[in-house]
């Protein structure tokens, strides 16, 4: 049996969890879904997650602000950033300091799968991503 | 995986840094070769798109405000189409002007420079320094004119460049470096967010190009298939004018949905 890909989910609008845990768990991720940016990091600090996605404006802390964090602590680590507010000066400071993928919200749960197995094959985990149908946009 | 359009105050310097460039990163070239290719895809006169890409509308040249806002769309639309390929070096097709927004996209402005750039076009074109430096001065006021009229964007503010290399104090040999060198930043790979953007980019000119055959006042913005197009019409025409344009975006390759907004046109309701 093939590894689950261990997935930390970070928005703290509760709809975007309640919507992208199923459509990921259907392609073998264990997801863990997170709304505090606090507590999601706490659990980071624990634990070594394969991918982790997070929103970018939040209370608190912002996704930056994550993706520093896990890259000191876990630098194996890929981190993929979704956005409501997404920029062509952030989409380039993210990718700078060296996110995996960047996508605007909303978007289809299909299209974060996609990055989610490009992920995965670059961490050299590839997943089967044939049996996936097209979904609504999140 | 990435775009580098060049632009520069002597287009003759922009063709050879790009040149160079892109041969350096084994990319392919997207030059002003390819109007021929659009003048003949949508049947235009091809010395009249030259003109276009040159000169602003006037009765003069028999060249109206319609005809040349058609002419740079067709431009537009075919540069989009390319540019979504990647790994590409783009230059003489304006494209700086109008690709904005896309974080994969690297312009570059390349100043010839006062004095070697000068003296090389001179040796060039068998002319004097002075000649050199007052058509230059002409030639840079037409395009910041150009620009500004095409596009409203003033293509010799060098705030709107990733890279501004001046030729004054670096070599070409060093400028090419420094550019294939700035190309490999992370900031400018592509990512999910960016293809996203200049697709859209590219549905909204091949929707824009579309429209405009028939029509002026027209504004498209795409996103995932779906368009939204503003524009002017009186009371009058605005219900035909709202199914044409349902009707001739709907037949766009790439087009799921179409809105369209329309402005009261007054000077047609009062005419």
């Amino acid at each position: 049996m093939t590894k689950l890909l261990e997935v930390l989910l970070l928005d703290d609008e509760p709809i975007v969890g309640r919507r992208l845990k199923p459509a990921l768990d259907k392609i073998g991720c264990r997801v863990e879904v997170f709304e505090n940016p606090k507590e999601a990091v706490a659990r980071i600090d624990k634990k070594e997650f394969d991918i982790v996605v997070t929103d970018i404006r939040m209370e608190e802390m912002d996704g930056i602000q994550v993706l520093e964090h896990v890259q000191k602590k876990w630098p194996r680590t890929k981190v993929i950033i979704i956005t409501g507010y997404a920029k062509m000066d952030l989409a380039r400071e993210a990718m700078g300091k060296g996110v995996f993928d960047f996508i605007a919200k909303p978007f289809r749960p299909d299209d974060l799968r996609r990055i989610i197995a490009n992920a995965a094959e670059a961490l050299g985990s590839p997943i089967d991503f044939s049996s996936i149908n097209n979904e609504p946009a999140e | 995986m990435s775009i580098i359009i060049i632009s520069s105050d002597a287009m003759e310097i922009e063709e050879t840094i790009a040149e160079k460039v892109a041969e350096a990163m084994g990319y392919s070239r997207l030059g002003h070769q390819i109007l021929a290719d659009v003048a003949a895809k949508y049947q235009i006169d091809p010395v009249k798109l030259n003109e276009a890409m040159e000169t602003t509308p006037s009765l003069f040249k028999n060249l109206s405000a319609r005809q040349w806002r058609h002419y740079l769309a067709c431009v537009e639309a075919e540069v989009y189409d390319y540019l979504l390929a990647d790994n590409i070096v783009c230059w003489g097709l304006a494209a700086h002007l109008y690709v904005t927004g896309i974080s994969h996209v690297m312009k570059v402005r390349v100043l010839s420079g006062n004095s070697r750039g000068t003296m090389e076009i001179a040796e060039q074109k068998g002319i004097s320094l002075q000649v050199v430096e007052k058509l230059r001065a002409g030639e840079l006021q037409q395009r910041k004119k150009w620009s500004l009229a095409a596009y409203n964007y003033d293509e010799t503010d060098l705030s709107r460049y990733d890279l501004v290399i001046n030729l004054d104090q670096i070599d070409p040999e060093e400028a090419v470096k420094t550019i294939t060198g700035a190309i490999e930043y992370r900031k400018f790979q592509v990512m999910t967010y960016s293809m996203k953007c200049l697709s859209n980019l590219a549905l909204s000119a091949r929707v824009n190009v579309t429209l405009l055959k028939s029509m002026a006042d027209i504004n498209v913005q795409a996103r995932d298939g779906s368009v939204v197009v503003s524009t002017k019409a009186s009371a009058r025409q605005k219900r035909k004018k709202i199914a044409t344009i349902k009707e001739l975006a709907g037949n766009v390759d790439g087009v799921s949905y179409v809105e369209v907004h329309v402005k009261k046109n007054i000077l047609e309701e009062t005419a």
